[in-house]
């Protein structure tokens, strides 16, 4: 893809809402989680004055299940975060224990960087770079609800008066006013912690849940629903006997996620392996034994789990046919006995929880450090948000991370970019910025939440992208640089740093075009699924004298494999550009479209989707149903023309 | 989704076999295609706004006699460049055209397309816009109803079957990519090529079949409908060559239809017979050959609803019919039928009273329905007025079979790929591009149904 691309009309726009009047405060944040510290910083580096609120400012950048960031799907949203100058991938980098690429084998569209992070020094990371930030205020406050008053609604359909969210309110009585809120309160809305027929309120282990707020929303008649996730037993180092274990050790050349990290330092810290072990007969047999005790069984948790991460119980149950399932044995941290036990996530009640453990080989004397719990909690339905992550029908409010319904840190951070940079841009009166499906991950994962409302809390797959092959993870900095820079989200350090990138590729890939081997050109060569540019490039000086990193080579590399596909995709986005940003006006009535099936109409009426190719995307909208509203829309433009 | 920035073609003559046919192209690859297609297209060098050229059509097989009309963008309808191809009226000659067309890269074009490509290019004024709208809306319409059609041609079962092996086997590759080889059954790409092999196999098989069906398509139909004991059958008998039909006093006799040649002007269009309505639901095969007369009148050209006029209750049906209609009044020689007055026809194209025992009245009823076929031409019936759902039908037959081609060719490209060693991704999104082709049949899957499928499959997650 062309770097220098511009943005279509439907990528910078418009917001819903008119501009907020001035406040002591532009955006207040709620919420110290991974959405929230990147809404902060991306909001403050695009010069918003912002106040983080949390309940412990030592918490910031918490981890609270497993001790890894990145992964198939996720890896590649790091990296666009971090094209876009966000947080997470630098602080990966420097607190990471074991960094791995998956998916090496399957192609390059699908590698994906994934490491081990030390959790203590992960968090005391993001605490130092958020302390250090220029524009961000952290204050320790518990928020019980909303400042809202009435305002205008003029702008939206129904009535011409409606609620404003123009701050929030603390349980010491105070009132923080700001010309935007976004909630980033995780799974902590009437969250309740369970571990077999114990419940204890709560989002995290040792944790109130927010009260309060649950009640503002619902006064402002937003529609949401319950879902439950879960964590394993944290067992201690001391009591694992490793050495009966299959080692999992890191990648032998290890890669950091962030081209902003040294390469001479890295990796900073000490590297250490995983472990892998697996249940059996005797596990499953206690746990079905046990089954009725199991709070997702026995009836106690109405909420959905998610389907790619469900509880040892439900693989037992579910799988019946399967005799084992594989546990990884994570550490989490250099200075720290805890080991995470990755792929036994359960709510059974404790002493089954040490039973079925100790049929495992290896962990036959394990002793927990912490029981694994299920958390249920509410998430507000994210079809009634916009594009930039702001609600339709409420100004001054924005929601970010797992209470629009998602999973996972990289999930949640993406949204915080996404909120926190728009909810500046609509402060400051400048125009918004959605990236599309073809553009990054980051596009897919906003768009199918404001068109689809999850069912199950919602992770990234790379099946999700049509545009996979356009969204290669070392592709981020050339799809999201130039534009995160123009919005003043990057620094011009590291745009410059990108632009010395991308031009050592140019110059390389230019001299694969001309030099030749054998009669065939180098690009031509390269084509052929098993020539591999590092040993081709040995044999030819003029590129051995370009010195070219190994991962721009790998770039290289893909970019020249993947041409014809790539073309073929962008052919794709291209046929469908016109539709994409044919935008549909923010009062258009879809009720009043006569021809429309009533299935389609109640759908779009619903949904509101805000271009002609998210309708297209809608579920159940077949192409005469566009081609209706496209003749519609071209009527009205000119009516309005005339 | 129809957007601009393809090259858009379709038959823009009647049904049927007429003097001449026409094929109507739109959009960028239109000056292209017509050079392919036609040695004149060097004629349009010069890029003239109009021009009227006399040549021959290269259908691929054979070659064509060939008026080209050319108009150059923006000076034509739609304000692209768009060729008119006047052919002969042979229904499947201009059919081979058709698919040459198709081939060299032209989509077959969505009802009322040209005239909403004429509309956005602000060719047409609003006043007419609702015209468009009304278009649009009816082709909705007639698309839910063509489903009867492809329910009982058969395709609809084959593309089901064809779309779960492609959801199968993209289920087993997705989760090859989205999960980590640690995690989850692995499915080797030789197993994968393996499935693939037979989709393509069902591909073409589905393909062949549905050829065959558009050569029968590309007769005119023209079928039986009636009231049980109506003498639907005895009509089929006295108007084709060799009757077959069984005919019997008991309700509910036919239950296959029944097809047969009838001499109309010159041309013999295909005579069905379909099942006697109001029997159905009684027993599972009464019900499935209703569904089967169904689908027969969704791709009639034209039905002929036969009334018994000795019946003083005989009635209209009140069908929701799919396709132009003459109502028959038979048994008008019985002692009963001359008391009766005639009905209302309520939106019929004509009423003709017969006797298909006695043969009184055949000869006007041949007449009527050349006429409204567009066979011959005949005083105060509405010329022209023919062929909706047939037409449809056919129209839906070249798209399916473009998208049958397009899936199988994107398997195999991908199969040749894996066959040299490319990597799981790329063969995913030959994997993709098969389906989102099959999908223009059956509608469109989302990735959701992909994970649904997964998660159902595997135990995933750590």
């Amino acid at each position: 893809m062309s770097s220098s691309e511009p943005l279509d009309p439907a990528q910078r726009g418009d917001h819903t809402h008119p501009r907020p009047q001035a406040e002591a405060s532009d955006l207040i944040v709620v919420g110290g989680g991974h959405a929230g510290v990147e809404a902060a910083l991306a909001a403050a580096r695009l010069g918003s004055q912002v106040k983080l609120l949390t309940l412990a400012s030592g918490l910031l950048g918490e981890m609270s299940c497993n001790p890894a960031i990145g992964g198939l799907g996720k890896g590649q949203m790091v990296k666009e975060l971090d094209a876009l100058g966000g947080l997470m991938g630098v602080v990966a980098d420097a607190t990471g224990i074991q960094f791995r690429t998956l998916g090496t084998r399957k192609g390059a569209a699908v590698h994906a960087p994934r490491c081990q992070s030390d959790r203590h020094r992960y968090r005391e990371a993001v605490v130092a770079a958020v302390a250090a930030a220029a524009g961000v205020e952290v204050i320790e406050a518990s928020v019980i609800g909303l400042v809202i008053e009435e305002g205008s609604h003029a702008h939206l359909a129904g009535a011409e008066r409606g609620p404003w969210v123009r701050g929030v309110r603390l349980a010491d009585g105070s009132v923080l006013r700001a010309s935007a809120v976004l909630l980033t309160c995780g799974t902590f809305l009437r969250a309740v912690m369970h571990t077999g027929e114990v419940q204890a309120a709560g989002g995290r282990a040792g944790e109130p849940a927010a009260s309060g707020l649950d009640g503002d929303l619902a006064r402002l008649g937003l529609s949401q629903g319950r879902l439950k996730t879960g964590t394993p037993p944290r067992l201690a180092a001391g009591s694992i006997a490793f050495d009966e274990l299959d080692e999992q050790p890191g990648d032998s050349d290890p890669q950091p996620f962030s081209w902003r990290t040294p390469r001479a330092s890295f990796p900073k810290l000490e590297q250490r392996s995983c472990h892998i072990t697996w249940t059996n007969p005797r596990t499953h047999a206690i746990i079905t034994e046990n089954i009725h005790r199991a709070p997702m069984y026995a009836g106690r948790i109405q909420g959905v789990g998610p389907r790619y991460c469900p509880s040892v119980e439900d693989k037992v149950m579910r799988f019946a046919d399967r005799d084992r399932h594989q546990l990884f044995l994570e550490p989490e941290g250099l200075d720290t006995d805890w080991i995470y036990a990755n792929g036994v996530s359960t709510s059974l009640p404790a002493e089954v929880q040490d039973a079925f453990l100790r049929t495992i080989p290896g962990l036959s004397r394990a002793r927990c450090l912490r029981h694994g719990y299920a958390v249920e909690y509410d998430f507000v339905r994210p079809s009634q948000l916009d594009g930039h992550l702001a609600l339709r029908s409420v100004p001054g409010l924005f929601l970010a991370g797992q209470i629009n319904g998602t999973s996972g840190y990289e999930e949640a951070a993406v949204q915080g970019l996404v909120a926190g940079a728009n909810a500046a841009l609509w402060v400051q009166d400048r125009a918004s910025f959605v990236l599309a499906r073809h553009q990054a991950y980051i596009g897919v994962l906003v768009d199918d939440l404001v068109l689809t409302d999850p069912s199950e809390p919602y992770r990234m797959f790379t099946s999700r992208a049509e545009y996979r092959l356009l969204l290669r993870h070392d592709t981020a900095d050339r799809r999201l640089t130039p534009l995160g820079h123009e919005l003043g989200l990057v620094s011009s350090e590291q745009y410059e740093a990108y632009r010395q990138r991308e031009g050592a590729v140019l110059a390389a890939r230019s001299l694969c075009d001309t030099q030749r081997l054998g009669g065939k050109s180098l690009t031509q060569l390269l084509r052929r699924p098993e020539v591999k540019a590092f040993e081709l490039f040995a044999g030819i000086p003029a590129l051995l004298a370009l010195d070219l990193d190994p991962a721009l080579m790998a770039v290289l590399e893909a970019d020249i494999k993947y041409a014809g596909y790539i073309e073929n995709q962008l052919e794709d986005v291209a046929r469908l550009r016109r539709q994409e940003s044919t935008l549909i006006p923010s009062g258009f009535d879809f009720a009043a479209i006569s021809g429309l099936a009533t299935e389609a109409r109640e759908r779009l009426h619903a949904l509101r989707p805000r271009s002609l190719g998210a309708v297209a995307r809608v579920e159940g909208i077949r192409p005469p149903d566009v081609a209706l509203l496209a003749v519609h829309l071209a009527r009205q433009r000119r009516t309005a023309g005339d | 989704m129809a957007d601009s920035g393809e090259t858009i073609v379709a038959i823009a003559s009647p049904a049927g076999a007429g003097r001449r046919g026409v094929l109507r192209l739109s959009g960028p690859a239109a000056l292209e295609l017509t050079r392919q297609v036609t040695q004149v297209g060097s004629a349009l060098d010069g890029r003239p706004r109009r021009g009227v050229y006399r040549g021959r059509f290269d259908d691929g097989g054979g070659s064509q006699p060939l008026l080209l009309l050319w108009m150059n963008g923006p000076h034509s309808f739609t304000r692209e460049d768009v060729a008119e191809f006047h052919l002969c009226g042979s229904p499947p000659l201009l059919e081979r055209a058709l698919r040459r067309l198709l081939e060299l890269g032209a989509r077959p074009a969505l009802r009322g397309e040209f005239t909403r490509r004429a509309f956005e290019s602000g060719r047409i004024d609003l006043t007419r816009a609702e015209g468009v709208l009304a278009l649009i809306g009816a082709q909705n319409e007639a698309e839910r109803r063509s489903a009867a059609a492809l329910l009982f041609g058969g395709l609809e079962e084959r593309v089901l079957a064809l779309r779960a092996g492609f959801m199968e086997l993209r289920s087993l590759c997705e989760a090859s990519l989205d999960f980590d080889e640690y995690d989850t059954a692995h499915v080797s790409l030789t197993e994968l090529e393996q499935r693939a092999r037979g989709l393509v196999r069902a591909c073409l098989e589905a393909r062949g079949w549905e050829e065959r069906r558009s050569a029968a398509l590309a007769e005119l139909r023209v079928v039986l409908v009636g009231a049980p004991n109506s003498g639907k059958s005895s009509l089929f008998n006295a108007l084709v060559e060799e009757g077959s039909a069984i005919v019997s006093g008991s309700a509910g006799t036919t239950r296959d239809v029944l097809e047969g040649r009838w001499l109309l002007a010159g041309t013999g269009v295909l005579l069905c017979d379909t099942a006697g309505l109001a029997e159905g639901g009684r027993d599972t095969v009464a019900a499935a050959a209703q569904l089967q007369a169904a689908g027969f009148r969704a791709g009639a050209d034209l039905c002929l609803e036969v009334l018994d006029r000795s019946a003083p209750e005989a009635s209209l049906s009140h069908l929701d019919l799919a396709a132009p209609t003459i109502l028959v009044w038979n048994k008008c020689d019985l002692a009963a039928a001359q008391a009766s007055a005639p009905q209302d026809g309520g939106g019929c194209l004509a009423q003709v009273s017969l006797s298909a025992r006695s043969g009184a009245g055949l000869l006007e009823l041949a007449e009527i329905v050349a006429a409204a076929l567009g066979l011959a031409p005949r005083e105060g019936t509405c010329e022209g007025a023919s062929a909706c759902a047939g037409r449809l039908e056919r129209e839906l037959s070249a798209r399916h079979r473009a998208a049958l081609q397009a899936t199988s060719e994107a398997l195999e490209e991908g199969l040749r790929g894996a066959r040299e060693g490319s990597t799981l991704d790329l063969f995913a999104e030959h994997l993709r591009r098969a389906t989102d082709a099959l999908d223009s049949i059956s509608g469109h899957s989302t990735p959701e149904d992909l994970l649904d499928r997964v998660f159902g499959a595997f135990c995933i997650g750590k």
